[in-house]
């Protein structure tokens, strides 16, 4: 009855392996404390520079405003990315003090704005309003007189994680100060510093400082915090980088780029704590092993299944659902070591002993291992079925990892080669082949790393995933034709003629959860979705509309010559179903430059309605009509026809 | 879906049939088999209903057929008429074929019947027609009339098949020594009779070696995810939008294994032991259950939090509750009609957003299987529309990015579109694949890895972690020698690519459906290894590691590799004391306080900082003490579980660091005393959610697989996690 890990309910076989997969790397749960600090130059706010006009709101924010709209940024998004993390403010610095769940305060100049915790509605709000409304917000944000002691700040922190998340795998503190020398050359405050961060250290909280440079002053970490931060040697990731993009973002007015959206890409590349998927040998031939640790880049991010709302209690709450085993006969309860697996086979069923079938689904030990190499040409567009997986070397088994993994890296990309390799990430799972393509280290505009260096493996369908091309008949375009596709084709290149994740928000997950938020703080829905998938239809026609004409009257041609050499083939195709009344001439509608509205305009379709021929009119012809309207066009005709009397109807 | 079949499988079992040949460990029956087992396992896998097969016996010592007494029919037996096989019919039919005492009976004869029987069962409907003749060519045939036995084969559009055992077959390469006349002669007449009904005719060797342990790839009939309209611009609103009429289909489609689902033992028979490993054939859905196995069954149940119901949970009815979504830590009921507004409103649409350069496209970004596009089906049209299109983006390397609605309603998703041209088979079209979000991005930043970065912002070319020249020019060769593009041969035995997709089988697939087949027919017998055929690309070919030998050599020199070993992987290699980055010894700030007494606000870093400094048993046995004090103290002075998570952290640490110590006693002394004070009640009533806690957090006892000083063995600790008091 419980919901125990152990007591999980299991489908399949299959099922179960995926979960494995997965859980291994979610399940390391995060607490992060936001600490931002308030004192007087934090709270300054950036001079008036000649680009005055030009100015957005983010560049006349204070830096603690900026840290605090970042807050509230990462905020939302972790309730969208990490719904059982947990998060928390600590604004230091400041006049009034605030302990959490309101206790006595040991700790002066320190303030819990929000409560370590997965962060609900109430905390975007409160953080909102700070963000939002300057009064409130001058309240608060009051420095104290003569700083604060960081050993003070560390100590506070160190007692929120110690009751609020005491046993979380990954725990956090994220440091936002323009201040490199906190105690001003005070010795034994900067000790007592050391000492309270090496209790942080020893608790298993990593220190990441997000530190901001003034205009006349660039921020030196040797000062102060080269003492209180370590490098990154917890957990399960023993080679995590020097803080290599922590470097400090000045912020100069005028530059471009806000104090914001700095803080906001610095933070962000270190919002999700790296954990490996897995940690395999590479074996590049029977002789040759080195570490390789896998981690997962690209995830498909899914709005979360419903839950079952319990509305008894004094507030909603979710009524956790845990499963029984039952024996179909008698409904007797089942435990675990009673149950047997069986394969349906012949209308009946074949089971294996426990041990058996693990020694049929072994195909070996978890490895990586090269096959050979082949030309980046020979990798199809279509050869995927899945996300990606980064493998980057591991000095943790093999000493020397890094400089053969670097020389290979170095190689492949320089011939252009992939390995084919044959995968087995863990313990028991079954093998696959995969590719594994060398991966170029790109930086971004800000300078931070958007693509990083390493092996990507690619699992590559088997002969049996690989489905037939139903038949068709090829009807081959001119090169006139091809021309004429050409020429639309590039007046529409995206920007650097690449894709770039960045600029495409998943519009149905963000819709879902500016309106779950709505609806959590009983405030109105919005209105109007924002989708930045839909294409630029303005600027398509401005640039390309011509060609594509000039394509279409092209295609026009073409294909009359092609009719008057080869026939038409829906007269030679007796299967082929009637065409429909509006496209009589065979051809005419179902490839053209779309001129109108299709088949029958509003009037028309009004005037059938009125004397009741709707019905006479054929699917496709109802289906645009629709269409037009933005009414689902799915279903079979007797909806469609309803939907658009439904439409005068309701006129 | 797939056509009816209706096989006959005629073995011959002889008295001959009995006998070992070619120094073969098994009876020339049971060698046979093999591929008869094969072919009739691989049909009755599929389940298919329509895929009926049909064995009957030949030189039985039975007669059994429906030519009733007829002369020239005798010693032939149905063993089973032509329907869809079961379980119980392989068991019957592995009991049935046996060699027989007799040499009479007629395989003319036998095919008569056979044809007669397809005739019956298939009547004149839609059927592929099969016979399968397994023969050792050492019975006498009665060849006067076989003209009116191809006729009718032929009539009946039926595939002959005849596999001789040891048949001579100068393709193949065999030739039977001392061959028996009548054999020789059965072979000519066998030989005729296919090639007159446009059969094949091939000796039982090559069947076994080209057709056992070679998995068949299931067909799928292509269905389209979508059929409508490629859009570039919006028809809508502008007149000059490209429109083509289009339907998608699956490219990629992982096929899946069969799966194992749960059965337990069913009341009124016993209930063997967790550990019973005997391999069983059971019956499922049926009245009698032979083995007593009875499927399970998931119930669902609900709590909610109450303060007030024992236990703090009480179960409510699904019933009784609403959907919802939790937005963080908030749960918010979402009514029906609130369920429209919170899923976006779409329209069915493949919309292009624009071109890209396939030459900068990263394969690595492609998150999803992928399918294919091609025109509409019969419309000449849009085919030509859609190959100017295909033939502009392949000319110059682009690809293009579409907003794709599979259907109204549903979420939209951004594909990538790169052409696609087969010559060969003459083909074109695009293939699509899934293209990630923002939010699908995880910003993990990784050090470079052809140049060092200090802390000091120093870039190093030169670095441990960096190749050396040699190791640079050794990889080169080796990645060189190791090339497989053109290592493979084509039928015609030109070079060619090495390992295709299409020639590498689903090992999980293949490998349980060989287990399956084989217990099918033999219950008791170890399942035999992989078939070469699935594990085939699992290690690099012989001979290509062979001519890289060298290369491989250089390497191992150059790279200087050193495994490390299991013992230094501890935390504490040779207890290096943990610094900051300026490298300040703060343990020496931390002397000048000296904290020998733990408080239980900072315990775990005042622990830890403890056991830094000393290195005598009892000292460290005092740091455990006290310890363990505040864990029993925390669990004690718990208000519900509030205490519960702190006390579990800090015997993780304690854990943790008596392992790296080697001192598994003291943890061990610890929580076997803990245990009976939770369990007795010494530490407050209904404590027991605290042990189980432990329990399930694995923060029992150190065993000796865990510390190689411990003396407790894995069960044992397995059973005191699990042991009431």
């Amino acid at each position: 009855m419980d919901d125990s890990p152990y007591n999980k309910a299991s489908g399949d076989e299959e099922e179960e392996e995926e979960l494995v997969d997965e859980t291994g790397y979610k399940t390391t749960k995060d607490a992060v404390i936001f600490a931002i600090d308030v004192s007087k130059s934090m709270l300054q706010k950036p001079p008036a520079t000649d680009a005055d006009d030009k100015k957005t709101d983010s560049d006349s924010d204070s830096a603690t405003h900026a840290a605090l709209k970042c807050a509230y940024q990462l905020m939302q998004q972790r309730i969208i990315s990490n719904p059982n993390d947990m998060m928390g403010i600590l604004l230091f610095g400041t006049q009034r003090d605030r302990f959490m769940d309101d206790k006595y305060n040991p700790y002066p100049h320190c303030y819990v704005l929000t409560e370590l915790e997965i962060p609900d509605a109430q905390n975007v709000k409160k953080l909102r309003d700070l963000v939002n409304d300057e009064e409130e917000a001058g309240k608060l944000l009051q420095p104290c007189e003569g700083g604060v002691k960081m050993a003070s700040v560390l100590f506070c922190a160190n007692q929120i994680f110690t009751t609020k998340a005491s046993n979380f795998a990954s725990r956090r503190l994220f440091l936002v100060t323009d201040n490199d020398d906190p105690h001003r050359g005070e010795k034994a405050l900067a000790s007592t510093a050391a000492v309270r961060a090496k209790d942080l250290y020893d608790l298993g909280v990593v220190i990441e400082l997000f530190p901001i440079s003034k205009p006349d002053h660039e921020f030196d970490r040797t000062i102060f915090y080269d003492d209180i931060v370590y490098r990154n040697t917890l957990n399960t990731d023993e080679n995590a980088p020097a803080p290599l993009t922590s470097a400090a973002k000045p912020s100069k007015s005028g530059s471009g780029i806000s104090l914001f959206q700095s803080l906001l890409s610095n933070i962000n590349s270190h919002i999700s704590p790296r954990r490996a998927l897995f940690s395999v040998p590479l074996e590049l031939s029977p002789g040759i092993r080195i570490g390789v640790k896998g981690y997962i880049l690209f995830k498909r991010e899914e709005i979360r299944k419903s839950c079952n709302v319990w509305m008894g209690g004094e507030k909603p709450q979710i009524a956790v659902g845990s499963t029984t085993r039952m024996a179909d006969d008698t409904a007797r309860t089942v435990e675990k070591v009673e149950i047997k697996k069986a394969f349906k086979f012949g209308g009946d069923t074949v089971s294996f002993g426990e041990e058996e079938l693990k020694r049929i689904k072994y195909f070996g030990d978890p490895v990586i291992r090269v096959i050979g190499f082949k030309d980046r040409k020979l990798l199809p567009a279509w050869a995927n079925y899945k996300h990606s997986t980064l493998i980057y070397p591991s000095e943790t088994d093999f000493v020397g990892s890094t400089r053969v993994f670097s020389a290979l890296w170095q190689k492949m990309r320089k011939a252009k080669k992939f390995a084919l390799v044959w995968f087995i990430p863990r313990r028991n799972a079954t093998p696959v082949l995969a590719a594994a393509i060398p991966g170029e280290e790109k930086y971004g505009d800000d300078g931070e790393q958007v693509s990083p260096p390493g092996l990507w493996i690619v699992n590559l369908p088997f002969a049996d995933d690989i489905r037939q091309v139903p038949e068709t008949t090829m009807v081959p375009a001119t090169d006139e034709l091809v021309d004429a596709a050409r020429m639309f084709m590039q007046q529409v290149m995206l920007p650097k003629s690449v894709y770039n994740p960045k600029n495409y928000p998943n519009p149905a997950l963000q819709w879902f959860y500016r309106v779950l938020q709505a609806m959590a703080l009983e405030e109105d829905l919005p209105e109007t979705p924002e989708d930045k998938t839909l294409p630029r239809y303005r600027q398509i026609d401005k640039r390309a509309g011509s060609y594509v004409t000039d394509w279409g009257t092209t295609l026009e041609s073409s294909y009359q010559a092609y009719i008057t050499e080869h026939g038409h083939r829906s007269t030679t195709t007796t299967s082929l179903k009637k065409r429909p009344a509006a496209t009589a001439d065979g051809d005419a509608t179902t490839k053209k430059i779309k001129t109108e509205v299709d088949g029958v305009g509003e009037e028309e379709m009004r005037e059938r309605f009125e004397n009741g021929t709707v019905e006479k009119l054929t699917l496709p012809v109802l289906k645009e009509f629709l269409g037009a309207k933005k009414i689902p066009v799915g279903g079979k005709k007797k909806d469609l026809v309803d939907r658009v009397v439904g439409y005068f109807a309701s006129k | 879906m797939a056509d009816k079949e209706a096989t006959v499988y005629i073995i011959d079992v002889g008295k001959s049939m009995g006998q070992k040949d070619q120094g073969r460990e098994s009876t020339n029956l049971e060698w046979s088999m093999q591929y008869v087992w094969d072919k009739i396992t691989t049909t009755v896998a599929t389940g298919r209903k329509t895929a009926g097969v049909g064995v009957l016996g030949l030189r039985t010592d039975e007669t059994d057929n429906m030519m009733g007494e007829e002369e020239g029919y005798e010693h032939i037996s149905i063993f089973q008429p032509i329907q869809q096989t079961m379980m119980s019919d392989l068991k019957y039919l592995r009991d049935t074929i046996k060699p027989s005492k007799t040499r009479k009976g007629d395989a003319l004869s036998a095919l008569i019947v056979a044809t007669q029987m397809i005739v019956l069962h298939c009547k004149r409907l839609k059927y592929i027609r099969k016979i399968v003749l397994v023969t050792d060519g050492l019975g006498q045939m009665d060849d006067d009339d076989a003209a009116p036995i191809t006729g009718k084969i032929k009539e009946e559009c039926i595939e002959l098949l005849i596999l001789g055992v040891d048949f001579d077959d100068a393709e193949f390469g065999f030739k039977e020594e001392n061959k028996d006349p009548v054999k020789k002669a059965n072979e000519k007449v066998l030989q005729e009779i296919c090639e007159e009904c446009d059969g094949t005719f091939a000796t039982m060797a090559l069947a076994i070696k080209e057709r056992v342990g070679v998995p068949e790839v299931k067909k799928t009939r292509p269905v389209n995810s979508y059929k409508g309209l490629l859009t570039l611009g919006n028809p809508e609103k502008y007149d000059t939008a490209m429109c083509i009429d289009i339907e998608r289909y699956p490219k990629v489609m992982v096929a899946s294994a069969p799966t194992a689902s749960s059965h337990v033992q069913g009341s009124g028979s016993a209930i063997p032991g967790p550990s019973a490993q005997s391999s069983a054939t059971i019956q499922d859905g049926k009245e009698s259950h032979q083995n007593g196995l009875v499927a399970v069954r998931n119930a669902r149940t609900y709590v909610v939090d109450d303060p007030d119901a024992p236990g703090g949970k009480r179960d409510v009815e699904i019933e009784e509750t609403e959907k919802g979504f939790a937005y963080g830590g908030t749960v918010v009921p979402v009514s029906t009609s609130d369920m429209d507004v919170i899923n976006l409103e779409t329209i069915a649409t493949m919309d292009i957003i624009g071109f890209v350069d396939g030459g900068l496209y990263e394969p690595y970004m492609s998150m999803s299987k992928s399918n294919l596009i091609i025109a509409r089906k019969a419309d000449d049209k849009a085919a030509m529309a859609l190959s100017s299109l295909i033939h502009a983006m392949f000319e110059r390397e682009t690809y293009a990015v579409a907003r794709f609605v599979p259907k109204d309603k549903k979420a939209p998703v951004l594909l990538l579109l790169a052409p696609c041209i087969d010559t060969d088979n003459g083909l074109e079209y695009l293939v699509d694949v899934e293209l990630p979000f923002a939010e699908d991005v995880r910003h993990y930043v990784f050090p470079p890895l052809d140049r060092v970065v200090t802390v000091g912002r120093k870039k190093l070319i030169q670095h441990r972690n960096l190749p050396s020249e040699g190791l640079l020019q050794a990889m080169s060769d080796y990645v060189d020698a190791m090339d497989i593009s053109t290592f493979g041969e084509d039928d015609e035995g030109n070079p060619t690519e090495y390992a295709r997709m299409e020639e590498a089988f689903s090992p999980k697939l293949h490998r349980i459906n060989q287990a399956l087949k084989f217990r099918a027919v033999n219950e008791t017998d170890e399942v035999p290894p992989p078939w070469e055929s699935i594990i085939r690309y699992s290690n690099p070919p012989t001979k290509l590691l062979e001519q890289a030998q060298a290369a491989i050599d250089d390497v191992i020199r150059t790279s200087d590799i050193k495994k490390v070993p299991p013992k230094q992987k501890g935390r504490k290699r040779g207890r290096v004391i943990d610094k900051p980055l300026s490298g300040l010894d703060v343990d020496e700030l931390l002397g000048r306080e000296k904290r020998a007494k733990i408080s239980d606000e900072n315990a775990i870093p005042e622990f830890k900082q403890l056991l830094a400094t000393i290195e005598e048993m009892d000292e460290v046995k005092k740091a455990m003490d006290q310890m363990g004090a505040i864990v029993r103290q925390f669990i004690e002075r718990s208000v519900g579980d509030s205490g519960y998570n702190r006390a579990l952290e800090m015997m993780r640490v304690m854990k943790e660091e008596m392992t790296d110590f080697e001192f598994p006693d003291l943890y061990n002394e610890f929580v076997r005393d803990l245990k009976r004070k939770i369990l007795k009640g010494e530490l407050g009533q209904g404590r027991d959610e605290m042990w189980y806690k432990i329990r399930t957090t694995r923060l029992g006892l150190i065993d000796s697989k865990t510390s190689d000083v411990s003396d407790v063995t894995p069960e044992e600790a397995f059973e005191f996690s699990k042991q009431k008091l």
